[in-house]
């Protein structure tokens, strides 16, 4: 359950904070898939925490 | 290079279709391992079906004008699966516990309303109608730029009836909404997979086709392409969270998402997995929109008026690239709009139609529902055609695509207040959702279907918005105002009784207490009787044996618990066949609880059972202190379960709600099998025996006689009331200990006593008659002497050896009634055990008893021995006693004896005493020899005979054990006992007996 609301936090955060993270991430100034790479970032993350997750509930 | 006429049409649309069904097929005939189709990953591929056209072509419109800003499209859809545990798996709970397999299902059974469902209903319907215009839009859209023929509106009515069937034939064949279809999953699965490789291909093509990669691409992004992304308008960081937030929503809002999600029965392990697989399904099919824009961009072939959203068209003169631009939009809209129509017309017809037109007296029901089901997918299918013809054409698609999620959105207050929210009522529900809705409907759904403008209510304070898109001020304002109406009026209103269960029942941590009311129908049988008048009696019975079946129940169980779950499971499959709604008229009406009912003047309780087996099944979701105190409840209830004293409890209505393990075993009744049923109903004789301590008044019972396993026990029984003041939970609880084993040796005891006084009269008895028979013997001895006559000689002989014969009976009665420890110095003789035994078994033979049963005597006359003559006899009497009572009528008894050492060297006889009869149980023979040990009934035997045995065989120096059935034989038993020839001499241990005495010594 910490997990979860680890993850409700980050979601919600991550949720305010989109449109300033989308500015600096989509930034001409930078490569064009740096979004794509910071996305893959948080998927390995959530995976993470799945597995986390998994095994706090095995 | 395009290839004019409709053979590409035919060959890519056609082939691929064709794959679709020969996939399909495959999945069904099982040509494809189980374990393939049952995969994780396919689950994960099929919720990939949220990626419609919208994300091939509407996304590279959206790309075109708001540069990164299309990926919200993909990144609120990841949020919603990444809060799974939290926001997913909560509604997957309820739709599985209560078979709903929509939107308007959910909403219907939290709301306790026809009407929430069917307005649910109509408001879905109205916003997937664009999206469904959508598809069949960029269809004709791709098909005129795969063909070049100007009227491509035909052919895609073409593929939309082909699409229509293969929903009919793979989707619609099941009666229950929610049944479990692999086939479906599969093929959505795949095309899943199909338009992520052709978007991949779009996206390598652009990439390293017309850019030599990356770091070109990067170039070009830098140089000449900044002309091209000049045009671009940033999204302001309002409009960025309301498109995330519209997206967000969509994920399990929209018809089709929910519809697989949650009625396709996706394992709560595969939604979890789904958090990080989705969102990297949707990573690899957003990579590839901007590539194939920069590429178009680049490329610069595009003909003149080529929207943007088609310009995946322009990458390359190739038919190749053309075909596979084709492939991508035709695979997403055909899963999206098969979903689409599966779902909607579920909801159709179970809160549109059922509701019109209940189905009552309907005898081919299930044939009924599914010729229904089928003609309403088709209609989806082609009201999104006939939309697209008449109104689509006009709006990009943009405007359809985020219209219809707008709509959509409008339930999500709804949603949020169903899972976190308990206050919310139906009227906060449905005046937020009307007006939420009615904002929409004049804001941007009007204006998709009439010349009207958009008009857009603007609150005071925020005149910004007046300036701002459409879509953005409508969906915030009906958003807010919806939102805002729910709390309002959810406050201000009541709240009814049956709103506040399913508000329970629907919470994100639930607390679930149902009541333990009585049905009026008494058994599983006579389920079928009270559903057929609304079913018909062929729907009635195959409904209540699934039922049955699933709860694994045989169909005349009688337990009120029993029954109530069994209503319960009913409701929820009859919900799955025709929504929540009618599910719970026909329910209602049919299977009504007795709420006025004899003895039902309490109210009614918490159904303890019901809840302790809930918090059993959601223990791994408890967490902090819930989790303690539910450590805390399983301790206390083990204890009580394990408690070696025989326990059970009774609610306030004599419901038996605990059986414990002591009682399981000493009742010989499964705890599973009884409780939750009514304590009249319990076998015999608890049934009787628990309603006297219940119904008297009495605390206890003591030593009350039944009858166990054809065995009578001798049971105390000690209640105690459950005292309600602080508590809700009422009843009694009753302590059941068994006190055969101390009634028996009460019994023995009295028994024993009688004994020894008939043992004291007799020698008192056997005293007095040995005088007269003295005198008797003299004067046969006189008459001898004082006559010749040889007829009174003969007499004279008859009566001396009778009074001999009465003498020695006298003698042995004495010898026997002198039982127990003596000083028997001086007493040991040479005996022959063969005297021995005939001396036994004559005195045996006295007795009425046994008479059928013959002795064999086979002992040696040569033998001898030294022994206490009187007392081996009465070892013997004992031992063929028991021999005789334990054969069956017509069996014979053998008495054996040989020479045999024992290990130490000692010259000695085994003597031996073999029956017929059953043998002895394995949990006696271990205290064969202990006082009081009996395997007779109660007052047959004293339990002192082998123990007496035993301590004159100890004294002799010799051992006695038993064989159980003999060497050799399949039943019987035989006892074997060991003497020294002759004694050695004692020394002080050796004259104190053992005190536990072992049978194989």
């Amino acid at each position: 359950m910490y997990v979860y609301r680890i993850m409700l936090l980050l979601v919600f955060v991550g949720y305010l904070l989109s449109p300033v993270l989308m500015n600096g991430w989509a930034s001409p100034d930078s490569v064009w898939y740096r979004p794509f790479v910071i996305w893959g970032v948080l998927i390995a993350l959530s995976l993470w925490l799945e597995q986390k997750r998994a095994l706090d509930e095995g | 290079m395009r290839v004019e006429g409709l053979s590409p049409l035919l060959l890519v649309g056609g082939g691929y279709l064709a794959l679709l069904f020969l996939c399909a097929l495959a999945v069904e005939r099982r040509w494809f391992p189980s374990r393939l189709v049952h995969h994780p990953a396919i689950y994960t591929l099929a919720l990939g079906v949220y990626a419609s056209a919208w994300a091939i072509y509407g996304s590279m419109e959206l790309a075109g004008r708001v540069g990164y800003g299309y990926l919200a499209y993909y990144l609120g859809a990841a949020g919603a699966v990444l809060l799974a545990p939290v926001l997913l798996l909560p509604i997957q709970r309820l739709t599985r516990t209560y078979q709903l397999a929509s939107l308007a299902d959910l909403f219907a059974f939290r709301f306790r309303s026809r009407w929430v469902g069917t307005l649910v209903t109509v408001i879905s319907a109205m916003a997937v109608l664009p999206l469904l215009a959508l598809q069949v839009q960029t269809l004709g859209q791709a098909i005129q730029q795969l063909t070049g023929t100007a009227s491509p509106a035909l052919a895609a009515l073409g593929f939309c009836l082909v699409i229509a069937v293969f929903a009919v034939v793979f989707g619609a064949r099941h009666t229950h909404l929610n049944a479990h279809q692999d086939t479906l999953l599969a093929v959505i699965a795949v095309e899943s997979l199909v338009k992520l490789a052709a978007m991949l291909a779009l996206g390598a093509i652009a990439l390293f086709g017309i850019f030599d990669g990356p770091s070109d691409l990067q170039a070009w992004l830098e140089g000449p392409g900044l002309t091209h992304q000049a045009g671009i308008s940033e999204l302001d960081a309002g409009q960025w969270r309301t498109l995330l937030l519209l997206f967000f929503a969509a994920a399990f809002l929209m018809p089709h998402m929910f519809h697989l999600t949650f009625a396709e029965r996706l394992s709560s392990r595969a939604l979890l997995q789904a958090g990080w697989s989705l969102p990297l399904y949707l990573l690899l099919m957003a990579l590839p929109v901007p590539l194939i824009l920069w590429g178009a961009q680049r490329a610069s072939i595009a003909p003149p008026g080529l929207e943007s959203a088609y310009l995946a068209f322009a990458l390359s003169a190739s038919p190749w690239v053309d075909a596979l631009a084709f492939l991508a939009g035709l695979a997403a809209a055909s899963g999206t709009l098969i979903i689409i129509a599966l779902a909607l017309s579920g909801m159709i017809l179970n809160h549109l139609v059922l509701v019109a037109h209940p189905p009552d007296h309907r005898g081919d029901l299930y044939r009924w529902l599914r010729w229904l089901r089928r003609a309403l997918v088709v209609a989806v299918i082609l009201s999104g055609w006939l939309y697209y013809r008449t109104l689509g054409l006009a709006h990009d698609l943009t405007t359809l695509g985020i219209a219809s999620f707008s709509g959509m959105a409008q339930c999500l207050p709804g949603l949020l207040a169903l899972l976190y929210w308990p206050g919310a009522n139906r009227k906060g529900m449905v005046s937020g959702l009307l007006v939420g809705t009615g904002l929409w409907v004049l804001g941007l759904w009007l204006p998709l279907v009439t010349e009207l403008p958009p008009w857009v209510l603007v609150p005071p304070g925020l005149e910004s918005l007046s300036s701002a898109p459409a879509w953005y001020s409508v969906t915030l304002v009906a958003l807010a105002a919806n939102a805002v109406i729910l709390i309002v009026v959810s406050l201000l209103t009541r709240t009814s009784e049956g709103e506040r269960t399913a508000a329970e029942a629907c919470a994100a941590d639930p607390v679930i207490r149902p009541k333990r009311l009585p049905l009026s129908v008494s058994h599983g049988e006579d389920f079928k009787h009270h559903l057929t008048p609304a079913l018909g009696a062929d729907v009635a019975g195959r409904e209540v044996e699934r039922a049955l079946a699933s709860l694994e129940l045989t169909s005349w169980e009688h337990r009120p618990y029993a029954l109530r779950r069994l209503r319960d499971r009913i409701q929820a499959n009859l919900s799955g066949l025709m929504g929540p709604s009618v599910a719970q008229d026909i329910v209602d009406r049919c299977l009504p609880y007795r709420r006025n009912g004899a003895g039902l003047g309490k109210e009614p309780v918490d159904d303890i059972h019901f809840v302790e087996s809930r918090l059993e099944a959601y223990r791994s979701r408890l967490t902090g202190l819930a989790r303690e105190l539910d450590g805390l409840r399983r301790y206390h209830r083990r204890t009580l379960t394990q408690l070696p004293i025989g326990l059970c409890a009774f609610g306030d209505d004599d419901e038996l709600l605990m059986w414990n393990d002591a009682l399981a075993a000493l009742s010989g009744i499964d705890g599973e099998r009884v409780v939750g049923a009514h304590r009249d109903s319990l076998p015999a004789p608890w049934a009787e025996l628990l309603g006297r301590l219940l119904s008297n008044g009495q605390r206890h019972l003591y030593k009350q006689p039944v009858t166990l396993a054809g065995s009578t026990r001798y049971l105390s029984l000690h209640q105690a009331t459950l005292d309600t003041d602080d508590d809700a939970y009422g009843g009694r609880v009753i302590l059941i200990e068994d006190h055969s084993e101390m009634k028996w040796l009460e019994d023995e005891l009295v028994h024993a006593a009688r004994l020894a006084s008939i043992g004291q009269l007799s020698a008192g008895v056997a005293h007095e008659i040995g005088n007269p028979i003295t005198g008797i013997s003299s004067l046969a001895q006189n008459l001898r002497y004082d006559t010749d006559d040889p007829a009174l000689l003969e007499t004279a002989d008859q009566i001396q050896s009778l009074t001999e014969r009465v003498s020695r009976i006298v003698g042995s009665l004495v010898g026997f009634a002198h039982g127990g420890h003596q000083d028997n110095t001086g007493r040991y003789a040479t005996a022959k055990p063969r005297e021995l035994t005939d001396e036994a078994l004559h005195l045996i033979q006295l007795a009425r008893t046994g008479q059928d049963v013959t002795y064999h005597n086979h002992c040696p006359a040569d033998l001898e021995l030294e022994a206490d003559v009187q007392r081996m006899v009465q070892v013997m009497i004992n031992l063929l006693g028991n021999a005789r009572d334990a054969s069956p009528a017509g069996g014979a008894i053998e008495i054996d004896a040989r020479r045999l050492e024992d290990g130490e060297g000692r010259n000695g006889i085994e003597w031996s005493v073999t029956d017929a009869g059953t043998g002895i149980d394995a949990r006696v023979r271990d205290h064969l020899f202990e006082p009081f040990t009996t395997t007779k009934a109660p007052g047959e035997g004293t339990g002192l005979g082998l123990a007496l045995v035993y301590g004159i065989l100890a004294e002799h120096q010799g051992r006695i054990q038993t064989e159980s059935p003999p060497t050799g034989r399949e039943s019987g038993t035989r006892i074997v006992m060991w003497l020294p020839v002759s004694r050695r001499p004692l020394s002080k241990e050796d004259n104190e007996l053992p005190h536990e005495p072992d049978s194989d010594r």
